[in-house]
């Protein structure tokens, strides 16, 4: 059979990233997300030539601003939380892409307005309709605001504009497209998430759907799967023959600041364990997918999700360690306790930390545990996994304690700092054997000199190049909240049970120690 | 012994950014030539300061030898400028980053330092450390004042492996061990590490080795000793007296007299003699000799000569907790203890 001249002209060429045309629609524009990272993101995509060609973004908010207030408020989040510096005529081409428009769900607008701004930018501007929709919201009005776009028809579109016929080689021909983006939490309960996929899924299809957990766009989340599979020296340790046990630590050093709103209602458990900490867990035991289709990843870390041990309500208190930061210290100052924050209860049981044993009833992870560990307010910000591997015999150089070995551990550090190191038992020069744990260190800001993407330009492309690849599937936020929900369950019959305590400024309380300590194991400090 | 940094890089910080100050440091010395950042442990490094002092952070330290002990060991220096005796809690008010490098140009590699100034509460210390501590490599503290002044801070030595000091600048011994008999008792196990036994050692291991070849009487004593010892030595004559009590308390009496007397002049540091085992030993910089009333001819090794940094270096690098010291140490404890 013949080549075609598409297959000629592609050997020894790497795939362009495919972008089409696109119209992309912030509701929540003028919020703390978009102004810390959406902007910023789409202005280094900008940077870096990502953008395609012809675009827009357009902000939808419930403050009345011009086009131009809305440019001023994007350049000061750019300003200030651009991963590069600002860049005076980068900025000018760039802003010339960003529009805003009043809108608001919850007081019972509609949103036709939009739908009007939007058709005329895009005819404007030659853009054929395609569109991405971000719900930057809180998750109240996740299917509100779904139902508002389909209500004011502005997601099956035809093409308003004739396309202008400069080459573009980014572009395809492609018919319009929506999409939607949809921020974490997916619910706050199996139920509530799977009421929320329901309700989406009646204005959009699953392909169309784009759950975020950012986690899984950092750039180390993502090296994840190159480390064990690109690589021949993990993969086969990578089992329960081998592996000890697995640490995985998100740590974060602040209070819950301004969101003690949302935080009271959702708390450590459903804020970090039920996303990013499964998605890491997923991603770390997963078996190798036959390729790296987006849905082939995606049916693998399902299968890992599903293998998870129940935790059962009665095995939650051996399990499960949940507690409430107290005052402290952070960096020599003294901070405040969790329920002296403002917006916060004053008998608020609402968890800032949750540490958890877990195992995995598969063949390669039988018996081997999974510690979790999530928290604010510890002593820094930091994002690790640790892969623990058994200790060699106790003869030879492992013979007599308290001289025993440190066991052989890969960690990854997902941020800060990221990049992974081996630490290894190594002879100290001189005429004894002594032994000392020397460190393999890989780093990526010393390694690869520049800055990593943020992970939110990494998920928007991908977005727009319509790979789902780093996206959660219903399946998998689902399978997720049914594992938690036994622990949910659990603690809400304990409303009378003492909440334990940590001194803010501590790596958590002293049950989670004891979790760890009962295995003949510790934390491993990031 | 000279130090042979070959750079020394230091840059003004702030306490909220001293990660990304220290990232964007090493970037920077990359552009210039190939480096590689060396780790291998946490050295916390404690001084106190008085309040009012005014201190220079990326100045080198005159009395520890900061820059040799981390090109022997490299390390995450973090070195504390402490003002005790505040009762507020609040962050460092001044922090620097700095970067060594070693090596010829083409096998070049560094280590970071990282200097603050505090007058914050004790209890507020830990959360400045911890946040710099690097958790996947040993943490140790080295205590570079004088603790029989002034105690230890518990919360930092409860974030260490080990705890590094020299009871060579103790002014008073006694209130030097009952500064670390906390310590001791505690449940957690910390390695202490104790410079001054260090030079201990070769004496420790002559005598051992003496009362192995020496022919064997059922009734051996090493007790009714004399130990004289040179001025400023007395803690080393107190640890070598601590020793003998802590492994002869089954067949000695802890409590037998031992004539502890200074000895000024001469080159010797420490002469041991037993009337009962009839054994003397004496150390001097260069070696120590064990002679006996046997026929044989006195027992001599070599001590060893380095510098406090090697000594620093060496002993950053073992992770063994030492339980020679540990006894020796808590034997003293009890000693002390009952006046």
């Amino acid at each position: 059979m013949p080549e075609s001249l598409f297959d000629r002209l592609a050997v020894g060429q790497t795939a362009p990233i495919v972008t089409e045309p696109v119209t992309l629609v912030i509701f929540g524009g003028v919020g703390d997300l978009a102004h810390r990272k959406l902007l910023p993101a789409l202005y280094n995509l900008h940077l870096d030539g990502l953008l395609p060609p012809r675009f827009a973004a357009v902000g939808v908010g419930r403050k009345v601003l011009s086009d131009e207030s809305y440019r001023d408020f994007a350049k000061d989040g750019v300003t200030e939380f651009s991963r590069r510096p600002f860049d005076g005529a980068a900025w000018q081409r760039f802003a010339e892409t960003l529009f805003f428009v009043n809108a608001s769900i919850e007081e019972g607008g509609t949103l036709a307005p939009l739908g009007a701004r939007l058709d005329i930018l895009e005819h404007d501007r030659g853009l054929p309709g395609s569109r991405i929709y971000y719900l930057a919201v809180p998750p109240s009005l996740f299917v509100p605001t779904v139902k508002q776009l389909a209500a004011a028809g502005l997601l099956a579109r035809p093409s308003t504009s004739s396309r202008r016929q400069e080459p573009v080689t980014t572009e395809t021909d492609a018919p319009p497209f929506p999409r939607l983006i949809v921020e974490k939490p997916i619910g706050r309960d199996l139920a509530s998430a799977c009421a929320i996929n329901d309700a989406i899924a009646e204005v959009f299809s699953e392909r169309q759907i784009y759950r975020i957990d950012h986690y899984l766009g950092k750039e180390t989340v993502q090296n994840i799967l190159v480390l064990r599979f690109a690589n021949s020296i993990f993969e086969p340790l990578f089992n329960q023959k081998y592996i000890d046990h697995v640490q995985i630590t998100v740590a974060e050093e602040e209070g819950v600041g301004t969101r003690a709103g949302y935080y009271e209602q959702a708390g450590a458990l459903r804020d970090m364990v039920q996303n990013h900490l499964l998605q890491l867990l997923a991603l770390v035991t997963m078996e190798p997918p036959y390729s790296l289709d987006a849905d082939v990843i995606r049916d693998e870390k399902l299968e890992v999700l599903r293998s998870l041990q129940p935790i059962d309500r009665t095995a939650v208190v051996k399990q499960v360690v949940r507690a409430q930061y107290a005052a402290g210290y952070e960096i020599g100052a003294a901070v405040p306790g969790y329920r002296d924050e403002p917006g916060v209860a004053k008998d608020s049981r609402t968890e800032t930390f949750v540490a958890l044993k877990a195992f995995i009833d598969n063949w390669r992870w039988a018996g081997v545990p999974f510690f979790l560990r999530t928290g604010k307010r510890l002593p820094k910000r930091a994002s690790e996994i640790s892969i623990h591997l058994k200790e060699v015999p106790p003869i030879l150089f492992n013979r007599t304690p308290p001289g025993s070995l440190d066991p052989n551990v890969l960690s990854i550090r997902i941020q800060p700092d990221e990049g992974f190191a081996l630490t290894i038992s190594s002879k100290v020069p001189g005429p004894r054997v002594r032994i000392y744990p020397v460190k393999m260190d890989f780093r990526y800001s010393s390694t690869f000199g520049a800055t990593s993407p943020e992970a939110y330009e990494r998920l928007l492309l991908d977005v727009m190049a319509g790979d789902a690849t780093l996206f959660m599937r219903r399946d998998a936020v689902e399978t997720a909240w049914r594992w938690v929900r036994p622990i949910l369950e659990a603690w809400s019959e304990q409303a009378d049970a003492p909440l334990p305590t940590y001194a803010a400024g501590e790596w958590g309380p002293i049950e989670a120690d004891r979790l760890i300590e009962s295995t003949g194991r510790q934390w491993r400090q990031p | 012994m000279a130090t042979a940094v070959a750079d020394r890089t230091w840059r003004d910080s702030s306490p909220e950014t001293i990660e990304a100050d220290l990232a964007a440091l090493w970037i920077d010395l990359a552009r210039q030539a190939p480096v590689v950042r060396a780790l291998m442990a946490n050295l916390v490094i404690f001084r106190e300061r008085p309040a009012g002092e005014r201190i220079d952070l990326s100045a080198p330290i005159d009395d520890v030898p900061v820059d040799e002990v981390s090109r022997l060991h490299p390390s995450r220096v973090i070195l504390l400028h402490h003002a005790r005796g505040a009762r507020e809690a609040r962050s460092p008010i001044a922090a620097a980053i700095g970067a060594f490098t070693f090596g010829p140009p083409r096998a070049r590699y560094g280590v970071e330092q990282i200097a603050l100034r505090s007058t914050c509460a004790e209890a507020s210390l830990p959360s400045i450390v911890r946040r710099l501590t690097l958790g996947d490599l040993p943490t140790s503290l080295w205590w570079a004042d004088d603790l029989s002044q002034a105690a230890p801070v518990a919360a930092l030595v409860a974030m260490a492996r080990q705890l590094v000091y020299d009871s060579r600048r103790w002014h008073d011994v006694r209130e030097g061990v009952l500064a670390l008999a906390p310590l001791l008792a505690g449940e957690r196990e910390t390695d202490l590490v104790d410079l001054n036994w260090r030079r201990l050692t070769p004496l420790r291991q002559a005598i051992l080795h003496a009362v192995g070849s020496a022919r064997p009487t059922a009734d051996m004593k090493l007790a009714g000793g004399r130990i004289r010892h040179r001025p400023g030595d007395d803690a080393l004559a107190w640890l070598f007296a601590g020793w003998l009590s802590s492994r002869l308390e089954s067949t000695s009496d802890p409590r037998a007299p031992l004539l502890m007397e200074e000895a000024p002049g001469g080159d010797d540091i420490l002469t041991v003699s037993f009337s009962d085992a009839f054994i003397t030993a004496t150390m001097n910089e260069h070696r120590v000799i064990v002679s006996s009333q046997d026929d044989v001819a006195p027992f001599v090794t070599a001590a060893p000569r380095e510098t406090e940094a090697e000594a620093v270096a060496s002993e950053l690098r073992s992770l063994t907790p030492d339980v020679c010291l540990r006894d020796t140490l808590l034997a003293l404890s009890r000693r002390f203890s009952s006046g």
